[in-house]
């Protein structure tokens, strides 16, 4: 039981040998540790922590852009309804503009319409009168020339009526 | 126990075969299994990597609450090999235990003292080192040995070796107990058949809690081990 019990070691030898290999192996073991797990293992773990903190950076940004976004786009919408209101007002202005000219103008038309029908109307009418004057001024002397030049019977008179009318139809007829 | 150590001499210096066997088991394993953990790392990790940096992290926590600045962080690889090291050689001779000729080749190496004192040594040397590296010797000196006050000197320096002595011998002596309870209750078993089935279920309770207190000793090892390195490093 001593054999291996601290300074009774001396007894069967102390082996500080094993003092040596221990620290020798302890140190090769740390150097493998070191080069195929260690420094790949917290590199990957180093570069996993940058990422995680870029992300929820990045997640930040977007967040706060997205919130702006949102801010515009209701200052957008606001603003068209203020315009589309008075779009709509502007709009009405002008058809109510556009109404009043148009019957404006259709009263004016009508006016000169009424006048110019009127204005017709007259100079037909004149044109009637003188033609019914010159007609009978015609035939008053037609007439007198008829009466001027022979004397007349009664048979002759009546014959000249007869063919008074008749030339007032032919007249007519021409006419 | 009453084994006999087999002594050979190579160059002139004495080595304990069974220390130098399981020694070099232990390494192999534990060198084998971070090897092959650290196969494949990728940045999202999966399977085996989640287990090597769950590792990883709890060494840096160890490391972290001793040495809480940025200095620490170069301690990491020496907690995790000196924690992920201990903690295989504490269970490796619950696991196997190899006698041949009533020599015995594989146990645990920390059952020796001269393995558990080879690490003590070890970290207390690079504590020290450490110390006079970042103070220089007469600031090492001052805030090691005449800190809270000059009148300390002699339980300061006395503290040093006491410290060496419980690191190593704590370590040693709790899975040096456990291996000697152990095989205790095995030699129980073989008197005669009425112990043999009580004997197999004490002896099954000893080993799991044999598991649990070489988990407890490793960690307390490296939690030590980066307290002593602090005592060095940082003014008091």
């Amino acid at each position: 039981m001593n054999s291996t019990f601290l300074l009774g070691a001396a007894s069967s030898g102390f082996a500080w040998g094993d003092f040596l290999y221990y620290l020798v192996i302890f140190l090769i073991l740390l150097a493998l540790i070191k080069k195929f797990a260690w420094s790949p293992v917290t590199e990957m773990m180093e570069k996993r922590a940058t990422k995680i903190a870029n992300d929820i950076d990045s997640a930040e940004d977007s967040r706060k852009k997205a919130q702006e976004l949102a801010q515009q786009r209701e200052v957008a919408l606001k603003d068209s309804h203020v315009e589309a209101s008075k779009i709509i007002d502007r709009a009405k202005q002008n058809g109510e503009q556009q109404k009043t000219n148009i019957v404006n103008s259709a009263h004016d038309e009508v006016v000169t319409m009424k006048a110019n029908a009127k204005k017709d109307i007259q100079q037909e009418r004149q044109e009637a009168l003188d033609g019914v004057k010159n007609d009978v001024a015609e035939l008053s002397i037609e007439i007198a020339s008829k009466i001027i030049q022979k004397e007349l019977s009664s048979e002759d008179q009546k014959a000249l009526v007869d063919s008074y009318i008749e030339g007032l139809g032919k007249q007519n007829g021409i006419r | 126990m009453d084994e006999k150590t087999q002594i050979i001499t190579f160059l002139g210096i004495p080595f304990n075969v069974s220390n130098i066997v399981s020694g070099t088991l232990t390494a192999l394993i534990v060198f084998c299994l971070v090897f092959w953990l650290s196969r494949s790392i990728k940045l999202k990790p999966t399977g085996k990597q989640n287990v090597l940096e769950w590792l990883i992290d709890f060494t840096n926590g160890i490391v972290k609450s001793a040495i809480p600045d940025e200095v620490g962080k170069s301690y990491g690889l020496l907690a995790f090999t000196l924690f992920v090291f201990i903690f295989v050689a504490n269970q490796i001779g619950l696991i196997i235990e190899i006698s041949f000729n009533g020599y015995n080749y594989v146990k645990s190496p920390t059952s020796s003292p001269m393995t558990t004192m080879t690490f003590a040594f070890m970290v207390l040397l690079l504590a020290h080192f450490m110390g006079v590296k970042k103070f220089g010797f007469k600031g090492y000196f001052v805030n090691s040995y005449m800190s809270p006050m000059k009148a300390l000197l002699p339980i300061n320096i006395l503290e040093q070796f006491t410290n060496f002595i419980t690191l190593a011998l704590r370590l040693y002596g709790n899975i040096y107990a456990g291996e000697v309870l152990l095989t205790l209750i095995y030699e129980l078993a073989k008197t005669n058949t009425f112990v043999f089935i009580p004997a197999s279920v004490l002896e099954l309770i000893w080993q799991g809690f044999s598991v649990f207190i070489g988990s407890i000793q490793a960690f307390v090892f490296t939690t030590l081990t980066m307290v002593y390195i602090s005592q060095k490093i940082e003014k008091e």
